[in-house]
């Protein structure tokens, strides 16, 4: 067992149970709640429409046969697939000013606070109703909630939880919770496991 | 298809390649290198390259179809993500039916690799 009080930026006797100094977490806290406070934040078109090849290429990949999904709809997994920022993790929108991203904002403050860990532990999807072809889908991010300090296998970390919400025009067609631990890996500490 | 609380679904090995993490990393658009790129997996710490999430999320949705069929209509999937998913390791689905009520069938589901529980969760089907 390592002493988590041995790691960076900790210290005891504090209202954090003496796993983080008191400042940090004060610091941490205040972040989340004017993050918190944008609201659903972050509004992204998807690159592409709800597309056939696209669908082809997941159906593959996964190994996944169904006449379904070559009849106009998508799987419905596949409804954060679509806003997905792409690769070197930019949109257009997202270079737009004013753009914010609270789950990015709340995890760089924690990395600045020395929780450079990340390690997503959560999804929770639920699905109105499966897309069709043809469809933009939008999404919007918000933060939930901050939870921590918590000591956990990888280190002392904070439980950083964002509520993703899928539209096509108006209509709210999927959400997700999607929680991720970022946390001061233990290795960093003098007690290297 | 008519669910039933205590109804086991048959079990799924799925035997995980670079090809199957790769693949799937790039058919759900994450780019992110530890998902294609072992050297730089392994400087951020990790064994290998691993599964994201959104593939451990499709696969309870293969999983869950491939026994029901595509024609369920499903609701939700909620995971609880584990020990991460290495190639040449094999993700063993096993899965039950935990309750049926108000028209939906919940699934217990649980994909486990050799380091323990990769992805535990439940998925939702309309029933």
């Amino acid at each position: 067992m390592s002493d988590p009080k041995q790691t960076m930026g900790v210290s005891t006797g504090s209202t954090t149970g003496g796993l983080v100094v008191s400042a940090i977490h004060e610091k941490i806290m205040a972040a989340a709640e004017e993050i918190g406070g944008w609201g659903e934040a972050a509004e992204r078109e998807a690159r592409d429409l709800v597309n056939q090849p696209t669908i082809n290429n997941w159906l593959e990949a996964m190994g996944l046969e169904s006449q379904r999904f070559h009849q106009g709809e998508a799987p419905p997994s596949m409804a954060q697939v679509w806003t997905m920022y792409g690769q070197g993790g930019v949109s257009t929108s997202s270079t737009t000013e004013g753009y914010r991203d609270p789950l990015h904002a709340m995890m760089n403050v924690l990395t600045d606070a020395g929780f450079n860990g990340v390690l997503g532990t959560n999804s929770e999807q639920s699905y109105d109703r499966y897309l069709r072809v043809g469809e933009q889908v939008r999404i919007t991010t918000a933060l939930d909630s901050v939870v921590g300090p918590k000591s956990t296998g990888m280190g002392v970390g904070y439980f950083v939880t964002s509520r993703s919400t899928w539209y096509v025009g108006d209509e709210r067609v999927a959400t997700m919770l999607f929680r991720v631990l970022k946390f001061i890996p233990k290795t960093s500490g003098k007690d290297t496991a | 298809m008519k669910l039933q609380t205590g109804e086991k679904l048959p079990g799924w090995e799925l035997p995980i390649t670079p090809t199957l993490v790769v693949s799937t990393a790039l058919a759900t658009r994450d780019f992110q290198d530890v998902h294609h790129d072992r050297d730089r997996a392994q400087a951020a710490g990790s064994k290998d390259i691993f599964m994201n999430i959104l593939t451990s999320t499709a696969l309870c949705e293969r999983y869950v179809t491939d026994w029901a069929g595509t024609d369920v209509q499903i609701r939700g999937i909620s995971i609880r993500l584990g020990a991460p998913a290495y190639p040449y390791d094999t993700l063993s689905f096993s899965g039950e039916v935990t309750e049926v009520e108000d028209g939906v069938a919940t699934i217990a589901v649980t994909g486990s690799v050799s380091l323990g529980a990769h992805v535990t969760g439940t998925v939702r089907v309309a029933a």
